[in-house]
């Protein structure tokens, strides 16, 4: 019976081409458009190294301090602000920014000044250089005049110790992206769809609005069972199509997605049970023809979407601070969020929370439709 | 005795669809359920299937109360809907196999189950066929394969001929024939007069929800007061001649046109005696005679005053 039923749901479902269209091309379209959209935004957020110039007279070959807060910030590695440029006069500083090869030159008199020619990101990092390292300086300077005692608490590098007040912190491994967030709601997206097929599933019991769904009614099984092994059917197909746009965004498109392959499997599965669970109470709850069920359907999947940040990236983060519940009830906002917790932090608590939620709308939800469909007879038919 | 409504009363709001309605089918009959579109036959068989509610009434099947979980009965109902009910991303073979999977469990038993259903019907060419790919007539005969392939007792066939070529109508009628041969019970419910005259043991005549007549087709044509048409082929008749045709005994209606005298008599004897007598008498010179007793549709018409396709 299981078979009978699990198999020709199975081959219903794979030629059935709007469904797969929706579930497995129209994700992997979007996907791509997702790449190319988005491919250069992390590049983009990353600081360039900025070319300054330094006019290597006297005054600043004996500013030590000076010299030394500026090394500290040259040396090559991640957290290298400039690229320095010795010249010997303020003429051969001024000839490198009219040609534009730097954003700014460094002359030291009695005080280091900046001479830049046009304003921008790159001339206010240096003007926050030179102004973060003149308020240490005075600030040194007035104890040893006031306190010389204290001095000795004071390191003399700390002068030299010029760094970002936003530096970027990472959590784990694996570094902060604004662009995963857009991939693992996409996938989010496809976990709901999987409310296509737990529609097909209960429409196909439901003899008020299909001739299949007489049929099947007249049946002599228990008509929770025929739709749980049909629901079982669509699941798997579904979770295969899944897997094929998971495949591609992680093989094809390069998108990270962690190391811990188990726990994304894991994911995708909960995640699309979850679809399929929301699909089959949708249909069972509601009275209405299969168009409406189907556009109720796309419209919840597409307002879980957006609030999970499908559209705009951040909405979720706006959404769990502002309307914690919403981020709780909103199953697409769970899956992504639980496919970034395995993306970014190596602590997995907050991951086991959002799965564990999501077992239980899943539970909840097929638990509604059971108790929907249970003897159900219809005023019309 | 297969079925048993007694009392059945559905309502949709103020509109009654079953008034009382009463049904006993016995077994290895061919039960036709004749009325109108909206006489409340669907509806009737819906609420006897248990997929409806209905407002007053009980439903036995077998000698037991119908229920959606009835199993027991369902196992020995096969059901033929008006509207098709296949998968249509399914074949003829896997939607067949499907259903009747629904009922046989066990593999070899369906397949042969299967197999005899497809010969049944007509489709060994089309196996592997979607069923987008089916004319309306072998769509049809799917649908009839999808309903008895498990070989139940009882077979619902609600209007299994409507928009069906003529050939496949023929074939579909000779098919529920043999169905009730091989002993099973037969409910049929249909709109066309001819059909249930055709193939029906016995006949419910429905209408506005109420069953007003049951019986035989003799038994139900006999409980009306009109008679045979009779039509005589004719050169010609002037007026007077058919003034005092019109003035024969238990003669109703009388017309000439094309060559065609049609007269309907009320039930009598000798009306066709005395129509040719008067022929005779006056030297009129006639060909070919037509009798035709009275049909399902003038049952229909005597008994509500409408016509049975109104």
């Amino acid at each position: 019976m299981f078979s009978n039923i699990f198999i020709n749901r199975i081959k219903s479902s794979i030629r059935a081409k709007d469904m797969i269209f929706w579930t497995w091309i129209f994700p992997i379209l979007i996907a791509t458009l997702f790449s190319f959209a988005l491919g250069d935004i992390d590049k983009a957020e990353q600081l360039d190294i900025i070319n300054v110039a330094v006019v290597d007279n006297n005054a600043y070959r004996q500013n030590e301090y000076f010299n030394k807060a500026l090394d500290e910030v040259s040396k090559s590695g991640d957290n290298q602000l400039f690229s320095l440029t010795y010249v010997s006069s303020a003429s051969q500083a001024d000839t490198l920014l009219e040609n534009g090869d730097i954003d700014g030159y460094i002359i030291v008199d009695k005080q280091p000044e900046l001479i830049v020619k046009e304003n921008g990101l790159n001339q206010t990092i240096m003007k926050n250089f030179l102004d973060s390292y003149q308020q240490t300086y005075s600030s040194i300077m007035n104890i040893a005049s006031n306190n010389p005692q204290a001095l000795n608490h004071i390191s003399v590098n700390s002068v030299n110790e010029i760094e970002s007040f936003t530096e970027e912190i990472s959590l784990s491994s694996n570094k902060p992206s604004a662009t995963v967030t857009y991939f693992y709601a996409l996938l989010a997206m496809v976990c709901l769809y999987g409310a296509f097929q737990g529609l097909s599933s209960v429409l196909h019991m439901q003899s008020n609005l299909s001739s299949v769904g007489i049929r099947n009614s007249l049946a002599p099984i228990n008509k929770l069972r025929i739709v749980l092994y049909d629901l079982f059917g669509g699941f798997t197909v579904h979770l295969a199509c899944l897997f094929i746009v998971l495949g591609y965004i992680i093989f094809v498109l390069g998108i990270d997605f962690g190391n811990k392959a188990l726990f994304i499997v894991l994911t995708c599965i909960i995640g699309s049970i979850v679809g399929v669970a929301m699909g089959a109470l949708i249909t069972a709850a509601t009275k209405w023809s299969e168009i409406v069920k189907t556009a109720i359907i796309i419209c919840i999947s597409m307002v879980f979407c957006f609030m999970a940040g499908l559209m705009i990236s951040g909405i979720n983060y706006i959404i769990a601070q502002n309307i914690p519940i919403l981020a709780w009830i909103n199953p697409a906002a769970l899956i992504s969020d639980a496919f970034y917790c395995l993306y970014f932090y190596d602590d997995l608590n907050r991951y086991f929370l959002d799965i564990g939620v999501l077992i239980i709308m899943a539970v909840v939800m097929l638990l509604g439709t059971a108790i929907l469909l249970r003897r159900q007879k219809y005023e019309s038919i | 005795m297969v079925i048993n409504v007694q009392n059945l009363v559905k309502r949709y709001g103020d509109l009654v669809a079953l008034d009382h309605f009463n049904l006993q089918i016995n077994e290895g009959e061919i039960f036709g359920l004749l009325g109108p579109n909206g006489s409340g036959k669907t509806t009737a068989i819906n609420c006897i299937l248990s997929l409806l509610k209905y407002d007053k009434g009980t439903v036995e099947i077998f000698n037991k109360p119908m229920s959606p979980d009835a199993y027991d009965i369902k196992r020995n109902i096969g059901i033929v809907l008006q509207n098709i009910a296949v998968f249509n991303e399914l074949t003829v073979y896997e939607n067949i196999n499907y259903f009747c999977g629904l009922y046989i469990p066990q593999k070899t038993k369906r397949q042969q189950l299967v197999k005899e259903a497809i010969d049944f019907v007509g489709l060994n060419d089309y196996q592997k066929f979607l069923p987008k790919k089916l004319s309306g007539g072998l769509l049809r005969r799917l649908n009839i394969a999808c309903g008895i392939a498990h070989k139940p007792k009882l077979i619902i066939l609600d209007e299994p001929t409507v928009a069906v070529d003529p050939q496949s109508r023929n074939n579909i009628l000779e098919g529920i024939q043999n169905l009730n041969k091989d002993g099973a019970t037969i409910i049929y419910t249909t709109h066309y007069m001819e059909e249930a005259e055709h193939i029906c043991s016995r006949i419910m005549i429905m209408d506005n929800g109420k069953a007003v007549a049951t019986g035989t087709k003799e038994q139900l044509k006999s409980m009306i007061n009109t008679g045979e048409k009779i039509t005589v082929e004719l050169y010609q008749l002037d007026n007077k001649n058919l003034y005092e045709i019109k003035q024969i005994k238990d003669v109703t209606q009388a017309d000439f046109s094309e060559n065609r005298l049609t007269v309907h008599f009320i039930k009598g004897r000798h009306n066709l005696i005395n129509l040719l007598g008067y022929l005779q008498n006056k030297d009129i010179p006639f060909g070919r005679v037509y009798s035709e007793p009275p049909t399902l549709n003038d049952v229909f018409l005597e008994i509500t005053g409408k016509q049975l396709r109104d």
